[in-house]
């Protein structure tokens, strides 16, 4: 499973790749959405893509909807350090697979395992 | 009834219980409510009042001056009849006397026959006469007729007899003589074939003379009497009767006609003078016709009536005062009390503002402390991670640097739980030195990353000579915070907020607050520190924040204004002093 990171917290973005790496999942990690929306742009393709919903310029929300027209098969998962209730006013459709920060791995995992399998 | 009673002193003097809430002090409409309610009261009595007594006042002095000139008018009418009347006397008597010697010789007068027919004869047409006698030029009376006997006395030294020589008639004044009974001497001086002269005497009865004088009398307040020219009585007087036998006045300056005029007599008391010198055609007299009426007495029923009206004049006044000393003090109360209201309601609002403030802050330090907690999550993760899948701790490097990480995602916590206890220290509400420049980094930083966010410009520029300033550190904190917050919600995404201080004098620093949002419409503007005030939709805004900013920086001494143009932005300007005085702080 290859698995695209987008996150500006870079520590954070950092450790949460080497976890899943150790995990054995194969992560490429990115700071701000447009490097990411480059190096999709650039050919290279992902299961999933794990995105924060607030980031400097491109948000996670406009993010998915770039990826989408790029990669129609891509599935996503967001980030966000709100609260479930404030994060339905940032945009995020309850149908998403949206986990709260801090998060917990195997919930990760287990919602990762799940959009890779197509269910 | 013990009620009112009970509350009758709270309406004489009420108590304005102001300086007992001090903190509501700075949202009262006026600084001195006693004495807002003594103004009300002392404008509304001199408006009342003043008119009144004015008015009164006027009205006596016109019925004084119409009292007076009336009162002249009639004494002067008064001595006028009497002068022609006693004039009138002496002169028939005179005429008589010179009809006498012009109709009848030496020889014939003094016959003593002949005279007594003559007494008879006068008496009988003009009455009054007592006797008559014919006095030769030596002054010897030659001859007499009436009811005493005078033959033979000499009168060369009698003052009347010189003044007779001299005028050829003359009135004596009132006088004794030898008879001892007073008496008034006519006499007139004729000539005879042989060149001497001769003086034919009438001697009148001063009843007759007193008589016709008191038939002009009028009234308790009122006399009329002779004098002579030294102020001696002659005929009885009402006022002046007594051992001295003179008036109590000064003599009037001579006049040849009737006057009246305003004086006091020797006791002081005021009174009213008419006064005529008495000559008559054939001879002058030393008489003076005197009027006098005491101006007290003749005043009586007006001075009745006035005290009528003062009385009247009095009660009014006191029942007005009464009247408006209440109302003042309800209204004054009244506006008090909702005054009152008004300001609790505000301190109530400014707290409900600075709980709902303390949870928006609450909210933006979760937000805040979710990364770093976040990333504690993560890289503690992943040192349990190290432990349990990869099997290699002991020798790996890389530990100590994740452990670090964690220490450091720690810390990021701690400076953010450090801000918000900083925060939290604004209900204090001593003064303390504080850097402005700290203090607006430390709200701009609540707001730093919904900027980054929102793409908003954040701009500040406080220049490093503005001193630290000598405040309230809790109430300057919610004034920068609410002014930021409010441009956050006034611009669009992508504007650009600007923060600049300056130094107005060395006395005051101006903070600056510069958005280009949608800006305030004209209409609007003088309205946006009104409590309850607000564009937004119901439910989304309480329009008390730009009112209690306002509040705020009026309780640092400072003030707040606002510029705006409708789509160009808005700036508030805050100036605040370096230093609150001590004694003014509230």
């Amino acid at each position: 499973m290859k698995v695209l990171l987008v996150d500006d917290e870079q520590k954070f973005a950092l450790m949460l790749a080497k976890r899943l790496e150790l995990r054995g999942i194969q992560v490429e990690v990115f700071f701000s959405g447009e490097k990411a929306l480059d190096t999709v742009e650039q050919g290279s393709r992902f299961d999933v893509a794990i995105l924060d919903v607030k980031m400097p310029g491109i948000g996670g929300i406009e993010l998915k909807r770039r990826l989408r027209l790029l990669d129609e098969r891509m599935k996503f998962v967001f980030l966000t350090g709100h609260g479930s209730k404030i994060d339905s006013t940032t945009g995020a459709l309850e149908t998403e697979n949206y986990l709260p920060k801090p998060l917990q791995i195997d919930v990760l995992i287990e919602t990762l395992n799940r959009l890779a399998k197509g269910v | 009834m013990m009620k009112i009673l009970n509350r009758l002193p709270a309406a004489i003097w009420p108590r304005f219980h102001r300086n007992h809430d001090e903190h509501l002090n700075p949202y009262y409409t006026f600084q001195d409510y006693r004495q807002t309610w003594g103004m009300t009261i002392f404008i509304l009595m001199m408006t009342a009042l003043v008119p009144l007594v004015v008015m009164t006042l006027i009205y006596y002095q016109l019925i004084e001056t119409s009292i007076n000139t009336e009162s002249l008018l009639r004494t002067e009418r008064l001595a006028s009849n009497a002068r022609r009347a006693v004039t009138f006397f002496l002169e028939e008597r005179l005429a008589a006397l010179t009809f006498t010697v012009n109709e009848m010789d030496y020889d014939q007068l003094t016959d003593p026959g002949h005279l007594s027919e003559v007494l008879r004869n006068l008496k009988l047409g003009f009455g009054g006469l007592t006797d008559l006698s014919v006095i030769a030029d030596t002054g010897t009376q030659v001859t007499y007729a009436g009811p005493f006997n005078l033959e033979g006395k000499d009168y060369s030294n009698q003052p009347w007899f010189m003044e007779c020589q001299q005028h050829n008639a003359c009135v004596s004044e009132i006088f004794s003589g030898y008879r001892d009974v007073p008496h008034i001497v006519v006499a007139v001086k004729s000539m005879r074939p042989d060149g001497r002269f001769f003086v034919l005497r009438a001697t009148l009865e001063t009843e007759r003379l007193i008589q016709t004088l008191s038939s002009y009398n009028t009234g308790e307040h009122a006399d009329i009497f002779l004098v002579n020219r030294n102020g001696l009585l002659q005929t009885p007087s009402q006022f002046y009767e007594g051992e001295s036998h003179h008036m109590n006045i000064a003599l009037p300056a001579y006049s040849d006609r009737t006057r009246a005029m305003m004086s006091v007599d020797r006791n002081g008391q005021p009174i009213l003078i008419g006064y005529a010198f008495i000559d008559t055609a054939i001879a002058p007299t030393s008489f003076i016709l005197m009027v006098v009426k005491q101006k007290a007495g003749m005043m009586k029923v007006w001075l009745d009536l006035r005290s009528n009206i003062n009385w009247f004049l009095g009660v009014s006044a006191v029942i007005i005062a009464i009247v408006i000393t209440l109302t003042s003090t309800v209204m004054v109360n009244q506006i008090f009390q909702a005054d009152r209201q008004k300001a609790e309601t505000m301190v109530a609002a400014e707290r409900n503002c600075q709980l709902a403030s303390i949870g928006q802050l609450a909210a933006g330090v979760a937000h805040e402390i979710n990364n770093p907690l976040a990333l504690i999550n993560e890289t503690a993760g992943y040192v349990k991670d190290l432990f349990t899948i990869k099997q290699q701790y002991k020798e790996d490097p890389d530990l100590i640097e994740h452990v670090d990480s964690i220490i450091d995602a720690v810390e990021r916590c701690g400076t953010i739980t450090r801000q918000l206890l900083g925060f939290a220290r604004r209900f204090d509400v001593q003064t303390q030195p504080i850097d402005l420049r700290d203090m607006v980094a430390d709200v701009i930083n609540f707001h730093k990353k919904e900027a980054e966010y929102r793409n908003i410009a954040i701009h500040v520029d406080i220049p490093e000579t503005i001193p630290l300033i000598e405040t309230d550190r809790g109430k300057l904190q919610q004034i920068i915070l609410n002014l930021v917050n409010n441009a956050f919600q006034a611009i669009d995404d992508g504007c650009f907020l600007d923060v600049r201080a300056e130094m107005v004098g060395p006395e005051q620093v101006r903070l600056s607050i510069r958005d280009n949002g949608c800006g305030i419409s004209e209409d609007h503007l003088n309205k946006v520190f009104e409590p309850f005030f607000t564009t937004k939709k119901e439910g989304q805004g309480t329009g008390l924040g730009l009112s209690i900013t306002y509040g705020l920086v009026q309780k640092l001494h400072g003030n707040i204004t606002v510029q705006s143009k409708r789509g160009q932005g808005t700036t508030f300007v805050v100036t605040l002093p370096v230093q609150i005085k001590k004694e003014n702080q509230s």
